[in-house]
């Protein structure tokens, strides 16, 4: 029965709509990029496992994407649960996606106060046109949240350059800050997902047999 | 919002949820509004507790109860079966892994100012203390026969025809008293009247397998009940339509239900904007000139710092105080739920009594159940009316869900949903259009 599993920890991508989160999704998913957002690609599409190797210790990084619900509505709350890390996207040409991250941060300090969170500047690949978001901007941010900021990262999922090394680094962040606490929640009642595995016929041959 | 749409939901709650995602999952386009900030409409979980208090207008309680964002307050408690139908739909749709679920710890039945675990099989149909040495035998020989019954198979039977007999008559052939027709009807098969008695034995019978296939799923009790509260049912479904297209907007008022020729929908006006649609899906409060009244609902919560007395200090409890038991036409159902569930700070428990109004006085008639759950710290009334549809929509292609009853689990719920749908498109819904590689599954 002793399967080796391994850790899965649920990563969510925050961030205003239009800045690339489906990008960086698809890019996670089969490192492609579609120039034209064509949500049709990532229709039916919810959530991505990719395993990375820390060190000695392997992990399954589960990215999540908002599926456009952050256009007109709000992302639902049941979206941050149980989520271990949280990416905030900004898009490096559009200053008013940078601006609203406080809002992203808030939400996800509320519904996910546990995860670890990073920042990741998109659009990288801005051919000789000047930044509306500096690197002293990004910088005052982290400071303005204390030490909420895990790590900050700059990405283009046009070229891919960053994107990789991104996933990467979050998951050896993640895998330092959960040592000691999947250990403590191995210990703990757990809550259970129903799946189909769990066979009734099985078990009402178990309890016929007590009586 | 400017587009022209397959369907407009209005409302996000549980029931208008699944039918957006069944909707877009069978590759409709769906507009999904709701005029309040939050998803879920009227099943809602409220967080933090400062927004409970201000709902009922009530002062902030302070520091009193803990963290207010601990807490997670459904305004209409149910428990899923763990074989039900809201379960089936849950694993089919995919939606299951959003969620977490726990086993409710215990199943209770009021008799005589007391409360006893519910008997389901053989062995504690035996140890119960609800019925004399002779009745245990007659029960057990019942939960045989109900166990060993199949519907498709007569020589099951046993020279009873089920189909056609009624349930009277069932109890009557393994001479049961009225007590254990009381508790096997109530807390069994979960009816809320009598009036089954007088219905075809199946249809009870059905639900005691329900039952009790439930209880062999997880253990402990048929029921379960998500982490962090119920609404997050509403929210796992409205992702699921999102993820196949569906547009969700929030706080949105809703000015008018545009009508066209023959009183068919065309469309849904908000201030100036008119998106135009073929259909639209909606709970009551949405039509009140096309719903009519069919009685009212009372709803208790309590919060507590105690679990209730003679359930083994369980975390978790559902307990139904049969009709006849407290000289009422409909049973009263009381669930507890805690800290555990990721809904109450620690230490807290949050309560709840339901029923079915039957007199001027609603408060007085919950009084049994609310005895049960002494002392509470707060109280939150609610009385609701149950809302049906005057129509069932083929005319002007507006679909309205019921509102939703005193039950104490989704079957009722699920029961709407489905017949809405099959309503609106014809079909019966296919599970088998979902594509199961979504994402991954537990391994």
């Amino acid at each position: 029965m002793a399967t080796v599993r391994i850790p899965k920890q649920k990563v969510i991508l925050c961030g205003d709509y239009g800045v690339g989160k489906s990008s960086l999704f698809r890019r996670f998913t089969n490192n492609t990029f579609v120039t034209e957002t064509d949500r049709k690609s990532t229709l039916g599409l919810d959530h991505i496992d990719r395993e990375y190797d820390v060190g000695d210790k392997q992990i399954k990084l589960q990215l999540w994407d908002t599926g456009g619900m952050e256009r007109v509505a709000s992302v639902t709350s049941s979206y941050y649960k149980f989520a271990e890390g949280a990416i905030l996207v900004f898009a490096l040409d559009n200053a008013a996606s940078f601006h609203s991250l406080s809002q992203h941060l808030l939400d996800i300090v509320t519904y996910a106060e546990n995860a670890k969170i990073f920042i990741c500047g998109n659009k990288s690949d801005l051919e000789g046109r000047e930044p509306e978001v500096s690197d002293e901007e990004v910088e005052a941010f982290c400071e303005q949240c204390h030490s909420l900021i895990s790590a900050t990262y700059k990405t283009s999922c046009r070229s891919g350059a960053g994107v990789e090394e991104m996933f990467r680094d979050i998951s050896r962040q993640l895998v330092h800050a959960n040592r000691s606490k999947m250990e403590l929640q191995a210990l703990e009642q757990k809550s259970f997902k129903i799946d189909t595995a769990c066979d009734p016929t099985i078990n009402e041959e178990a309890s016929s047999c007590s009586c | 919002m400017n587009e022209e749409y397959d369907a407009i939901v209005l409302g996000t709650g549980l029931k208008e949820c699944i039918l957006s995602g069944m909707l877009s999952v069978s590759g409709k386009k769906v507009l999904h509004i709701d005029r309040n900030k939050y998803y879920g409409g009227e099943s809602a979980s409220i967080t933090p507790l400062e927004e409970l208090f201000q709902r009922y207008g009530l002062e902030p309680p302070g520091e009193r109860f803990g963290r207010g964002r601990d807490w997670n307050v459904d305004l209409i408690p149910k428990f899923l079966m763990a074989n039900g139908q809201l379960v089936k739909l849950l694993i089919h749709t995919g939606v299951t892994r959003y969620l977490e679920f726990k086993s409710i710890e215990g199943s209770y039945v009021y008799k005589g100012g007391k409360i006893a675990k519910v008997p389901v099989d053989q062995k504690e149909a035996l140890a119960s203390d609800l019925m004399g040495m002779f009745e245990k035998r007659r029960f057990r020989n019942f939960l045989i026969y109900v166990q060993d019954f199949r519907e498709d198979d007569p020589k099951t039977w046993k020279d009873f025809d089920p189909t056609k007999a009624n349930m009277q008559g069932l109890y009557d052939k393994f001479g049961l008293d009225k007590n254990t027709q009381d508790f096997t009807g109530h807390a069994l098969a979960l009816f809320r009247d009598d009036e089954y008695l007088n219905e075809p034995a199946v249809n009870t019978i059905r639900r005691i397998k329900l039952y009790s296939d439930s209880l062999a799923r997880y253990g402990k009790s048929p029921y379960l009940y998500p982490m962090y509260g119920l609404g997050e049912l509403p929210q796992g479904f409205a992702r699921l339509s999102a993820i196949y297209g569906g547009t969700y907007m929030l706080d949105k008022p809703i000015d008018e239900i545009v009508l066209g020729e023959g009183g068919k929908v065309v469309g849904v006006r908000s201030g100036e904007e008119v998106a135009k649609c073929k259909q639209v899906y909606c709970d009551p409060s949405y039509v009140v000139e096309k719903v009519r009244k069919r009685g009212k609902v009372i709803r208790c919560i309590c919060i507590l710092d105690h679990p209730v007395a003679s359930t083994k200090d369980g975390l978790s409890t559902q307990i139904i105080i049969p009709q006849k038991q407290v000289g009422r036409k409909s049973d009263i159902y009381v669930s507890l739920v805690s800290s555990t569930h990721q809904v109450a700070a620690k230490g807290w428990f949050v309560g709840m009594v339901s029923t079915t109004v039957e007199t001027e006085n609603p408060e007085v008639e919950i009084k049994p159940g609310l005895d049960l759950l002494e002392p509470i710290a707060q109280k939150f009334v609610t009385i609701s009316d149950y809302l049906e549809p005057i129509d069932d929509g083929s005319q002007s292609q507006i679909f309205i869900s019921e509102s939703y009853d005193a039950t104490t689990h989704f079957e009722t719920t699920c029961l709407d949903v489905l017949n809405i749908f099959k309503r609106g498109t014809g079909e019966t819904f296919d599970f088998s259009k979902i594509k199961h590689e979504l994402g991954d599954e537990e391994q």
